[in-house]
């Protein structure tokens, strides 16, 4: 292994990024050394995701500077950070599924296999399988990227960074933004070969949920939180616990979560699910869910939670199993029918699903519920107003009026609204799912606060937390969900939590 | 340059436009400035309001209707053909004609889930057909005894303002009520700006489309019937080269062709407009052959300014 060398190969120095309403990074300072793989972990939301960004050119830093090999630059595209020699392996992948392996590989650089002005397929082939042959991957790089399974195309895409290698002289820098995800076991293995074997040529950042791979790959580790690095370990003597203690920065979860307010649930069940499956998302789900009770469902991505979510909430149909709402029978074949019942979602995607960012708030908070705003036929716009102004004080949501346009709110006065839309409707079970995803601290805390509120007043609550520790703070019960299937469930009074140990080994 | 005065920008845009067009067109025929002129100009506008007035929905919900001008031909031709058998009925069988084609059009939209494009198109088609057919193929004259019995609501006077006016105020003021003040409006506005989180709120959306593209058929059959009115005849091409002017009307008068924002009030700005450019090429000798061109630049010209194009990702 050679040396690390004195000029890092990419620093960061003071670099903030805001968002409306949250302050994605704030003052971070980071640095990559030669040689060195540098792994950076964090909450949900802590930023990491946003400083790769920043790194790779998509997003242009409010402040600070960027500094390659010790020259300060500007970042203004993917392309240039990849001309810079920075190259990226995404979080979401950015395959194109209907083009071929080596089409993928060389995407936006075709220009380097022409001959008589058209694009030679035989040259670009080549060139693939060569890259191909780096990440030990046996396919024809002319294999439509779409026949491939979601690992293999993992693999094509660190492929595709790794082809920075034979086409800038200079040093390479290669970020990745949890490549293991979808990954198996002997593939992470293959990774981690891969990584030793670039390593002595390329430096790295590997961001990843999984501590221990983190620890088995980096010779150092940043600890974000809330946007800031928080912490920075030499990889050498660290544990995942000191890791997971940083990560958090709480010692005291209880009071964050309201656990004191944690009701304890009614015998009343609103709703029963009975050996509920859908194909290819989920299989004989079952629970009864009862007033006052907040049900947390964990699970990974892939472990069908979302879909039943959607499910109970008419988004989607199930194939077969029975619901129960009020001890009558139920199916839910739209939304309209969901709603009808008493069911909301909350959706993950607030800005697609959750609201109408150009409608008023007074107009996002009663669209569940026009009908309790008409008289004779028309828009009683006096009662609107009032009923959003009680809820705007009563969820201390933060707007110049009723009348101001929602998409200018912050994050989680955003979230606020869409939770008050579904109180206005008067429904009786919400499902929250991703409820505090990009929302700062202090509005999660408000809808922690919220949540309480709902189940005092005897509605029930379906909660896929953004965190592990959100979900076993918050739930009076766990349904853990692995593969489609429930794996586990837990009791989780105050007091008497499951740990998050208790959960994974249900979900991995 | 602010948000809020880019909004009143886009607001007051078409108006200051009208009234530059109207002192240009004044200024090279100065006979234009005369109250008897500005009603007949406004009551020429009526028809063609009337036609994109509908539409103007449609448009706000992000979808378009094609069809219209196939609609209004058809009305036309109905009305032509059995005002002489059925009297005053014929008027609401030539507007439910037009109902129905909206109808079509939407369900073959919502239910079998074809771009608004090519299911109103292929509408277009078919009631093109049943222009053809309820006509003969052949321009139908309406006999002036049975126009002055049955339809000189949409032709005479009241006091003193061409009735084609109160026709196409009645229908702004309507149309406005119902998108301004109802849910079904409230919706429509929901339904451009963001249709997922509309649907997710537990609305049936597909209702609320359907009945945008049925008054879409309703208004442009109604300007259908007017038409012949006023022409004192019904031909299946009757409404040819008025699809182009109408989207340009409710482009120019500031709808968003995207969707979520617009008004009827705006469309009726819009028409006159188109109006009165009609009127000054006319003036300026432009062939009516060539007309079409500039109301093509115009459509484009309105997109362009009023469409903040540096938001849209990918156009198709």
């Amino acid at each position: 292994m050679n040396a690390p060398s004195s000029i890092p190969a990419l620093e960061v120095r003071g670099v903030s990024k805001s968002f409306p309403g949250v302050k994605a990074l704030d003052n971070v300072s980071f640095t990559i050394k030669r040689n060195e793989v540098v792994g950076l972990i964090g909450e949900n939301g802590a930023g990491k995701t946003s400083l790769l960004k920043v790194l790779n050119g998509i997003y242009q830093p409010d402040e600070g500077e960027l500094l390659v090999d010790g020259r300060p630059v500007k970042l203004a595209s993917p392309r240039q950070a990849f001309d810079t020699g920075i190259a990226m392996v995404f979080q979401e992948q950015t395959i194109l599924p209907s083009l071929t392996v080596a089409q993928n590989i060389f995407l936006g650089r075709e220009e380097e296999f022409l001959r008589f002005g058209l694009v030679s397929k035989a040259r670009m082939n080549e060139a693939a399988a060569v890259e191909l042959k780096k990440v030990h991957l046996d396919i024809h790089p002319g294999t439509a990227c779409v026949k491939l399974s979601f690992a293999d195309r993992q693999m094509v895409e660190i492929a595709k960074a790794l082809s920075l290698d034979s086409r800038i002289t200079g040093n390479i820098t290669i970020l990745l933004d949890e490549p293991t995800s979808v990954l198996e076991r002997k593939e992470v293995e293959l990774l981690f070969a891969i990584i030793a074997d670039l390593k002595k040529r390329a430096s790295i950042a590997f961001i990843s949920h999984r501590l221990d791979e983190v620890l088995a790959v980096s010779d150092r580790v940043y600890v974000m939180r809330d946007g800031k690095v928080v912490k920075e370990f030499d990889g050498k003597d660290v544990t995942e616990k000191d890791m997971h203690q940083h990560m958090v920065g709480r010692q005291l979860h209880t009071e964050y979560y309201r656990e004191a307010r944690q009701t304890a649930c009614s015998d009343k069940v609103l709703i029963e699910a009975r050996n509920l499956s859908k194909a290819g998302a989920f299989r004989n789900v079952s629970f009864a869910l009862r007033a006052g009770e907040v049900l947390g469902i964990a699970g990974v991505i892939g472990s069908g939670r979302e879909d039943l979510a959607r499910c109970l909430a008419g988004h989607t149909k199930s194939d077969t199993g029975t619901l129960e709402v009020n001890g009558q029978r139920a199916r839910f074949a739209s939304v309209p029918q969901a709603t009808a019942q008493g069911v909301g979602l909350v959706p993950a995607e607030r800005k697609v699903e959750g609201l109408v960012a150009q409608f008023s708030v007074a107009e996002n908070m009663t669209l569940a519920a026009l009908p309790k705003f008409v008289a004779k036929g028309l828009l009683n716009f006096g009662a609107e107003t009032a009923q959003a102004k009680s809820w705007i004080d009563r969820l201390k949501i933060k707007t110049p009026s009723p009348h101001a346009m929602t998409g200018g709110l912050s994050g989680g006065n955003q979230q606020k609204v869409v939770l008050a839309k579904w109180r206005i409707a008067g429904v009786k079970v919400l499902i929250l799912d991703h409820p505090t995803r990009g929302i700062d601290v202090g509005a999660k805390e408000d809808v922690y606060e919220l949540v309480r509120d709902m189940t005092s007043e005897g509605l029930a609550v379906i909660l896929l937390g953004d965190t592990l520790e959100e979900v076993i703070g918050l739930s009076s019960r766990i349904l853990v969900m692995r593969d489609g299937e429930v794996t586990a469930s837990f009791e989780a009074p105050p007091g008497g939590k499951p740990t998050q140990i208790d959960l994974v080994q249900h979900m991995v | 340059m602010s948000k809020e005065w880019k909004e009143r920008l886009h607001t007051y845009l078409p108006i200051v436009f009208l009234i530059v067009l109207v002192l240009l067109v004044g200024t090279y025929d100065p006979s234009f400035f005369s109250v008897g002129n500005f009603l007949t100009v406004t009551a020429d506008t009526m028809t063609l309001f009337l036609m994109a007035s509908g539409v103007t929905l449609v448009i706000m919900i992000g979808g378009i209707d094609l069809s219209i001008q196939a609609v209004a031909s058809m009305a036309s031709c109905i009305l032509a053909a059995y005002l002489g058998r059925f009297g005053m009925w014929t008027i609401p069988l030539a507007v439910l004609g037009g109902a129905v084609a909206g109808l079509a059009g939407s369900l073959v939209s919502t239910r079998l889930r074809i771009p608004s494009f090519i299911a109103t198109l292929a509408v277009s088609g078919v009631v093109l057909s049943a222009g053809y057919w309820f006509s003969d193929t052949r321009s139908i004259n309406i006999p002036p005894d049975l126009s002055a019995s049955y339809l000189s609501w949409a032709v005479g006077d009241t006091l003193g303002i061409p009735n084609e006016i109160w026709v196409g105020v009645v229908a702004m003021v309507v149309l406005s009520v119902l998108l301004q003040l109802t849910p079904f409006g409230r919706l429509i506005r929901g339904i451009g700006a963001q249709e997922q989180a509309v649907i997710a709120s537990g609305i049936n959306v597909d209702r609320i489309k359907i009945a945008a593209y049925v008054l879409s058929g309703t208004m442009a059959a109604l300007a259908g019937v007017v038409m012949a009115a006023r022409l004192g005849s019904g031909s299946p091409t009757l409404a040819n080269e008025f699809l182009l002017p109408a989207i340009a009307a409710i482009i120019v008068g500031g709808t968003a062709i995207t969707g979520g924002v617009g008004s009827v009030w705006r469309t009726f700005v819009g028409a006159l407009i188109v109006q009165v450019v009609r009127i000054g090429m006319t003036f300026m000798g432009v062939s009516v052959f060539a007309q079409q061109i500039v109301f093509g630049v115009i459509l484009v010209a309105a997109v362009a300014i009023t469409l903040d194009r540096s938001k849209l990702l990918v156009v198709k």
